[in-house]
This record gives structure tokens, sequence and C-alpha cells, in this order.
């Protein structure tokens, strides 16, 4: 590898940061509703500055504006309700019609008998607070930071998942960060984001999902 | 990874959402030192029985039975399904179209799952301000908050007295009387016998093993009931039963089980069978009476001393009342039990020391209240009521009753009903002419006809015009029967709330609903055995309450606080306070006679013990003395005839016991050319009734494709051209089902078993999931009462009829609709 510049570093730095940005974005749309601090925020100059960043990449276009035409009509209180009862339809309350936000909903590969050893029955797989919720937990610990009080969520539910890998993007080789992400990441975010597209009545998650897939799989390339 | 140069103007849109809201945060001290995290065994108790239960990182991991339970049923293995469950209710919600529209809400709606999350302030001011406008404009006869059922155990935070105490402290409402489980039962038997009897303590096991010939049981499965109880389950009972498996092979008693089905209890026991043909069983018994009558073999002597009314039931059983002898003859052709099968058994029953035990299944019928009076009758004149193995049980099958009990005091619970001198806010009690109090199954009835007027047990109730309902630790779209009726009530009901751990169908069809938490995350205090007061159990927290639940202390507190009464509510004490003190309570009531530890010594043992019980034979001081010990009858003597029910002049529940032909039946009965089987809808092996059904790898071990199983007679089923492992539509003309084919011989021609509490998950007409609140929507799991019927027993008791019930299935063929039961996602093909 060839010695990176003090300027390339400062830059990859920089962009380190914005990649956490987008994690961090990210995952506030999928730890609670849309609520008027969130749409004030994203309505803000910089929160439109922001979207329209994002937006700079072509692949992310599509979804980007799905999300801020779909905010753009949230000017009733009722609008907003109808779009409150989409979050709790697909991620609060476990339904045939729901996109469960748990990892350990879809994983189905013995992940943790590689990391802990254990073996773990197939069976248990279909509870929260599984081992994918240990896994994550045990990751956090070693990462000195642990889930806020006011989400009582598993560690494995995608606003968590996403939240660290903004704590990885300043603080994780890049390697760590591509095997993290393919490992815990990829494995269920494309079926998650099938479940959103399948059930989603309005069509702003399904555009978050997207957009999810489509920047983690960007973010990764090699 | 790639540069990429739209990254760099992302951070110069100053966008700042990352710190301000991010779900994760520095690790805090505590979690740090590790102190968070106990991995050590704690004790805990349930309807299941008592365990101890080792946690990792903070969630529950392992469960393993507590150290005095010989007998643990394997349903243990379902408890953290039970926690840990997708379909956990995670936050206070409401259904979209109540938050918007209120009381004008669109009610047919409900079912739909369209909810939004509201905080715990919210919900519980949507709750009163509801509470506030049905008193306003309805006064208390507008609320039901008496429909109350299983709850979880533990005394401190049972569901039923939080919920009651805290809307009493509102305003009055409608309540039940009665219970589901046995009705019937707990209502002709004071008539008879003085008490209830089906909350009483039995005789003795060991008295029983060691002096009865014959044991009768009579429509009951004890193998299988005795897995759970009201508290938490010692399964003492299952020692006695090993007990009399070993003399049923020794030859020393003799066990013969009266029922349609093959019974877990008797291919357990390896026991005597008689068939009967389903609701037939009054018919029998009056045919034993005959024979025994006939022949001059019953006690003439206990039935003049103990009993009243002998003389007005004769001219009844030899048909000079009515025209028609009991005979064996007339028995055979309406129970299908061969003439001479029954003399064989009048014979028995009168040979040696007989003792009945009766299962409750059988008064869970029309006209339910007949079985438990005519067996009472058959005792009677057996002559051996109060002798030790002889005599009448109505209660061997439940929460260990016959287990020798302790003569300790159980803990009490936390109040149900308002303290002296506490008033309500609304203090109306206004019911505008109609009754506070109706019958526990005819509140649907009551919903769809408010105002009218029918009989129960000798008084006039006449219906409330029931606007709203709340529901706490109970799921009656479980065990209420037909589905599309209740469908039909919900629409007129203003408002809906449902307090509970996970999604049943009550809570789906709820307009707030509200996430308490399990009893494995809140501290409580429990009998250990219901009926034989074992000892006093720790119910230790396990693991902090999930996502955003509270205990129910913590829920209706708060409540209480909003009504400006929460120093009323909690009387300054705190939930651990309380705790304490009803420990305390219960060491002082056992002072000189069970000694218990200071409650810190307790509470870290996890068990007080009260030691062995003590052998007992009921109704033995009846029996030494009915004129000291009277029966609580009317005469104090056991009433063959009652002057007191003859009054009443009910069509369907005369002044003796009689057979009566049902509205609906199987081999040969009314309607049974078009509904030709008998369904029946029994207490589950494995689970307690609706309670466990969603702890989905336990339910895989007996579920089929999915489906809740339906056990069906090989020879009906090779007819219908069904294997086993085949999904099956089930019907009648109230509704239909979905469920999973078990081909079994314990099942004879015509009668079909699905267990209750297999969770309700309607789908649409076009099979769409989203779906399934419409009228006529077929269950896509098995609920049996999708097809019961919504009848009272009799004007006597009003109760359940749920065994009442014709059906006919097939095999389903074309698309096989998901369940919908238990959620959790669409399986993705990977």
């Amino acid at each position: 590898m060839s010695q990176l510049t003090k300027q390339e570093v400062t830059e990859i730095a920089i962009e380190n940061q914005a990649r956490a940005v987008i994690y961090e974005f990210l995952s506030s749309l999928f730890a609670k509703e849309l609520d008027g601090s969130l749409i004030n925020q994203l309505a803000s100059v910089q929160g439109r500055e922001f979207l329209s960043s994002v937006a700079l990449e072509p692949t992310l276009a599509a979804s980007i504006n799905t999300i801020v035409n779909k905010l753009m009509a949230l000017n009733t209180e009722q609008a907003r309700l109808e779009l409150a009862a989409d979050f709790c339809g697909l991620f609060l309350i476990d339904s045939k019609t729901c996109a469960s936000p748990y990892a350990g909903q879809y994983i189905k590969d013995d992940l943790s008998k590689v990391d802990t050893g254990e073996n773990i029955k197939k069976s248990d797989r279909a509870l929260v607070f599984g081992e994918l919720h240990q896994l994550m937990m045990t990751y956090l610990e070693k990462s000195n930071i642990q889930i806020s009080s006011d989400f009582p969520e598993p560690a494995d539910h995608i606003a968590v998942i996403l939240a660290y890998l903004a704590h990885l993007s300043l603080h994780a080789s890049h390697v760590n960060q591509i095997n993290f992400i393919n490992v815990y990441v990829l494995s269920w975010l494309g079926d998650f984001t099938e479940q959103v597209k399948l059930h989603d009545p309005s069509g702003f998650y399904t555009a978050v999902a997207e957009l999810t897939l489509q920047w983690v799989t960007l973010d990764i390339e090699q | 990874m790639k540069r990429r140069s739209f990254l760099k103007g992302i951070l110069a849109a100053s966008y700042t959402i990352a710190t301000a809201t991010s779900v994760l945060t520095p690790l805090s001290a505590l979690a740090k030192t590790g102190a968070a995290k106990r991995d050590d065994w704690l004790t805990t108790g349930s309807h299941f029985g008592a365990f101890k239960i080792k946690r990792k990182n903070g969630v529950i991991d392992q469960v393993k039975p507590f150290d005095l339970d010989k007998y643990p049923t394997d349903m243990i293995n379902g408890i953290k399904g039970m926690v840990y469950n997708p379909s956990r209710v995670r936050y206070p919600m409401v259904r979209l179209d109540f938050l918007l529209k209120g009381h004008k809400s669109d009610t047919t709606q409900r079912g739909d799952y369209r909810f939004v999350r509201v905080t715990w302030d919210q919900a519980l001011t949507l709750f009163k301000n509801s509470l506030d406008n049905i008193q306003t404009n309805y006064g208390p006869s507008g609320l039901h908050a008496g429909q109350t059922g299983w709850r979880a155990t533990g005394q401190l935070h049972s569901s039923i007295s939080h919920m009651q105490r805290a809307v009493g402290m509102h305003g009055n409402f409608v309540k039940k009387i009665g219970d589901y489980s046995t009705g019937a039962g707990q209502t002709i038997l004071p008539y008879v016998l003085g008490s209830t009897e089906v909350y009483a303590q039995g005789t003795s096991w060991p008295l029983i093993l060691d002096n009865a010939n014959t044991i009768i049981l009579w429509a009951n499965d004890p193998y299988k009931n005795l897995q759970v109880g009201w508290n938490a389950e010692t399964h003492e009972s299952f020692e006695y039963l090993a007990q009399l498996k070993e003399k049923i092979k020794q030859g020393k008693i003799r066990v013969i089980s009266i029922d349609p089905v093959a019974s877990k209890t008797q291919n357990y026991l390896g026991c005597e069978k008689i068939y009967v043909n389903p609701q037939t069983d009054v018919a029998l018994m009056l045919a034993i009476a005959y024979e025994i009558y006939t022949n001059d073999l019953h006690d003439k002597a206990f039935i003049e001393g103990y009993s009243l009314g002998f003389d007005r039931f004769v001219p009844y059983l030899t048909g000079e009342e009515d025209g028609i002898p009991k005979t064996v003859q007339w028995a055979e052709k309406i129970t299908a039990v061969p003439a001479d099968v029954i003399k064989q058994l009048a014979k028995t029953m009168v040979a040696g020391r007989t003792q009945i035990l009766m299962g409750w299944c059988i008064q869970r019928q029309q006209h339910g209240e007949q079985p438990y009076w005519m067996a009472a009758v058959l005792a009677t004149m057996i002559g051996q009521i109060g002798l030790p193995g002889g005599g009448i049980s109505y209660g061997h099958h439940y929460s260990s009753i016959g287990v020798p009990a302790t003569k300790a005091s159980a803990p009490g619970g936390f109040p149900r009903n308002l303290d002296e001198g506490q008033k309500p806010i609304f203090d109306s009690t206004d019911f505008k002419g109609a009754s506070s109090t109706i019958p526990v199954a005819r509140w649907i009835d009551a919903i769809l006809s408010p105002g009218k007027v029918i009989d129960a047990n000798g008084s006039k109730v006449t219906y409330p015009d029931i606007k709203m309902m709340v529901f706490s630790g109970n799921n009656p779209w479980s065990h209420h029967q037909n589905r599309n009726q209740m469908k039909k009530a919900f629409h007129k009901l203003e408002c809906v709330v449902s307090i509970d751990i996970n999604w049943t169908a009550t809570c789906r069809f709820s307009d707030i609903v509200l996430p308490a938490c399990t009893t494995y995350e809140r501290n409580d205090i429990d009998i250990y055995g219901s009926y034989a007061k074992r000892g006093v159990l720790a119910m230790q927290k396990m693991v902090d309450p999930l996502y955003n639940s509270l205990s129910d202390y913590e829920i209706f507190t708060r409540f209480a606080k909003l009504l400006g009464k929460e120093q009323e509510y909690t009387r300054g004490m705190t939930e651990f306070d309380w705790l304490k003190k009803l420990y305390n309570d219960c060491k002082d009531a056992n002072s000189g006679q069970f000694e218990m530890p200071e409650f810190d010594q307790f509470w870290q043992d996890g068990y007080v013990h009260f030691g062995e019980g003590e052998l007992w034979t009921r109704h033995a001081d009846f029996r030494a003395d009915p004129e000291i010990n009277p029966l609580g009858t009317p005469s104090g003597m056991i009433e063959i005839h009652s002057r007191k029910i003859e009054r009443y002049q009910y069509d369907d529940c005369k002044g003796h016991p009689t057979w009566m032909e049902k509205s609906e039946r199987s081999h040969g009965g009314p309607g049974s050319d078009k509904h030709p089987i008998w369904m029946q809808s029994c207490h589950p092996d494995k689970r307690l009734h609706s309670q466990m059904c969603e702890s989905k790898s336990y339910r895989e071990t007996y579920s089929v494709q999915d489906r809740e199983p339906v056990y069906l007679n090989p020879e009906d089923a090779k007819h219908r051209g069904i294997k086993d492992g085949d999904v099956v539509r089930v019907f009648n003309d109230r509704g239909q089902l979905l469920a999973g084919a078990v081909i079994s011989d314990n099942f004879p021609k015509g009668v079909i078993r699905i267990h209750e509490g297999a969770w309700y998950g309607p789908v649409g007409d076009d099979g769409s999931t989203a779906a399934g609140a419409e009228i006529g929507a077929i269950c896509s799991y098995g609920d049996p009462n999708t097809l019961t019927q919504d009848i009272g027993s009799s004007k006597l008791a009003q109760a359940c009829s749920a065994y009442t019930c014709s059906v006919d299935y097939e095999k389903f063929v074309g698309h096989l609709p998901p369940v919908t039961s238990f959620n959790g996602p669409t399986e993705i093909a990977v």
C-alpha cells in the first residue's frame, strides 16, 4: 500500500465522518416514527443540503428523491399519523404484514457458532433478544458503547446496527468494517428490504430501506 | 472502500442529526463494572410450576424445574418463547382511526392492525378520557370491566386486581358472575351439595388409593389437566397417579373411564374404558340409577338420613312421571353403551367402595347442570359420600386438589376493591334499570341485545347497554364462543382497552393496547400449590421489563396518579413495600403454626416450606353428624330434588336431574344429518388455555403444517380422503377454520378434538393476511371457538356451552393461507 499523504488522510477522515452521518441518518429513520423535530431537522436548510448532497450519488438519487417528496407531503397531522401507523405496522407490531427490524429474525446461518463456539438451537432463533442480540451486545461493549436507555430494543435492531456502523466508520479499519457489513448486514438487509417493499402502505419506508441497502452495497465496494 | 467525492459535501451541510438522536451512547460506569449482569440462579413460579432461571447477559437463558417438583410439565420449555416472543406488545398503542375519531371511529376496522405508538402518558390519558366519556354519557352500565380471566400468577401483580381497583377509583362498572371453566357446575352444586365443589378441597389421594375398590373417571382427564394450576403448581398429584397406575397393574383398584374419547389419562393408567355418545352422559347415569333402584341396591339408610327429595325423583326414573322408564335399553339407544355394560357398571359401583371423579368439560354444554346433579344423585344412592375412597369429587384434576394439604395461610393479594371510605370519581350506581352483574358468558349477547331480560339462577337479569370493555391479562377472543358473533358485537362498542404481554386476538380487536411485562420481569410472591399450600414462593425478577412494558402495579399506579388518586391507590407504599407487607401478613397469620423467616431471609432463599399435609375426607364431617355439620343447601341435606329450583319453573332445569335433548348433537341427535361430527374443545395438553400458544418453538412440537392439530378418527378421515398431516377445513353454519390432521385411534367415529386456546388468526376472503376482520373469515390456525355456539347452558346457570357443537370437515384444497395468529415475518426463502 502506498503511503498516504497528510491531505489524503484528512480527506479520508472527513469522508468517514460523512459516512458516519449517513449511517446515523438511516439509523434515526428506523429508530422511531418521524416526529415533528425530525421532520423539522430534515426540512431545515442543513437538512435539505444534506439530502441534496447524498442525492449527488446517482445510485442513491432516486430513493432520496422519493424520501424528500414524501417528506414534503407530511404537512398535516393526519399525514404524519398515517406515516406513524405505517412505521408501527412495519416495525413495532409483529404481524404477517410487518418487516421485523431484528436481524436475528432473518439470519439463518449459525453465525453465533462461529463467534462464540456455542451450538445454538435453531428454534431459539425465532425469539427476540436472541443470539444476534447477544453478539451485538458484545461488540458494543468492546467498543465502549451501549444502547441508549430511551431505546429499549434488542441490539440486533436495524437502528442499532446502523448506528454501530456509524461508530465503526470512525473507529474501525476498512477491513473490519467490510467484514462486519458482509456477515451481519448484507446477509439479511436484502430480505428485510423485500419485506418492507411487500408491506409498506405508502412507500416512504420502502425508499428508506432501499436507500439503506443501496448505500451499504455502495459503501463496501472496493 | 472506494473514495467518493459526494461524501465531502455531506459534512459541509453541517447536518447534525448524528449526535442529537443516536440510539447508542458511551458505555455507562455501571455497565463497565458488570454490576448489571447477574448470572446466578433465581427462583420464580407460574401456572406451569415453579422453576429456577439463569440469565446470560441480562437475558433468560436456562430454565429448570424447582427442586421440589418431581413431575414438571414439559411446558417449561415454552417459557422463554412467551417472554422473548416477537409478538410482544412492545409499546402503548392506539388504533389509528380511534386516535383520529375517538368514540366515533369506524369500529369495523378493528382487527386490521392499523395502530400508532403513543407514550404511556398519552395512552393512559386516552384511556381515562374514554372512561370519562362513558361515565358521563351512559353511566356505569356503559362500562364492562369485569370480564376477567386466568391472568399470570403472582399475588401482588394480579392483573385483575390492579385493573379493577384502578378503574373502580374512576367509576363503577358492570361485572361478571361465574366463569367459563365451571359455570354450570358451580351454579348447580350449591343447590345439591351446598358448595361449588369444583373449587373445594377433595378427599386425599392416599385415602382414595387405600380405600377405593373402583374409581370412576367420568369425562375426566387429570393426567392432562394437572400440568397447570391456578397458582404455582406443585405437580404432586402425579405421584398419586403413578401409584394408581401401579395398583391397577396389581389388580388392587379398578379404574373405569367413561368418555367418548380415549383420554391421555386412560392411556397412561391403562385403565378400563366405556365409550359413551357425546352429550348423553345423563341418560347413562339415569340408567345406572334405574338399574340400582330396580334391583334394590341403593343405600336406603343413607338416602333417608342425608338427602332430600329421592321420592320426587323416583317417579321420573321409573317413567311414572313422563312415561319413559330410564331403563338400560332406553339408554343404550341414546348413549350407545350396551345394556349389559350398563348393568355391570351399576353392579360394580355398588359392590365395593366407589370413588366418582368428575371432570369439568361435561358441564360446558347445553344443560351442563344435569350431569353434575345426576352424578351427585348416583353417589347418594351408592351411599358413600363422606367415606374415604367413596363419594364424589368434582376437582381432582385441578390444581392438585386431593394432595394432602397443610393448614397454612397463603399470602393475600393486592386489594381488588376500593378501601373503606374511598369513593370513585364517578360514583353513580345508577345502572339505568339494568343488572350490574351478568353471567360471565352472556356479555356478547348483552352487547348485541341491550335491555333484553333473561332468567339466571332464580333472578331476572336485564342486559346493560355496554359501550366500553376493559380487559387485562384476559383473552376472550380465545375462550368465548362464536367468533363471528363476537365481531358483530365489537362493531357496537365505542372503546375497547386491552392490557397484555403479547398480541392476542383480543389486543388486535382493541382500540388502546397497553404492554404489561411478564411474570419474569417483576418481583412477586405466590403460594406454592393452590390447595396443597406447600409453601410460599418468591417470584424474583429475572430481567427488567422488555421494551416499554410495565408491571401491572406500575401501569395502574400511573393511571391512579392521572386520577389524582395515586396515594389512595398505593396506600403510599412502593411495590417492594407491598411485597413485604403481603409476606409479613402471611407470616403473622401463620405465627405459632408455621414459622416463617424474616422477609430478607425468605427473599434470599426463594422459598419457605410448610411441610407435608394432612389426610382429609370430603364431607366426612357431614356424614358424622349432618345436624351439626349440615351442607350449605337450603335443607342442609343433599338435594336430589330441589324445591328452590322447581319454584323457578325453568323448562331447561327442572326440580330434579333430567335427560334433555340438545340443540345440536352428533350420533343421531338433532342436526346430525347436516353436521354429523361432534367437536370436543377441551383444555389443551400443551398450554394453559391460550397462554403459551404463542411460544413458537414449543408450539412446533405439536402443530401440523403450522396449524393447531385436529384429532380425527381413522375411518372418518379415510372416508373423507384425509391423511395424517393434511390440512383440514372444519366448518358449520357459524364459521370455518383450518387445522392440521392427526389421525388417531383415540378418537371414535363422529368425534373430533381441537384443543381450546388455539390463537384466532382470521384471514381475508381473498386470502389476504391483512384482512380477516370481516364476518365469516376463515381462521388460519384452528381456533375451535370459531365454530362453537354462544348459548347459555340453561336458565339456571347461563353458563358457556362450548361442548354443544356439531361440525363437519373436509380436506382443504386450494391455496393455503399463512397462519396469521402469531405473526412473525413471512418466511423468506434464502
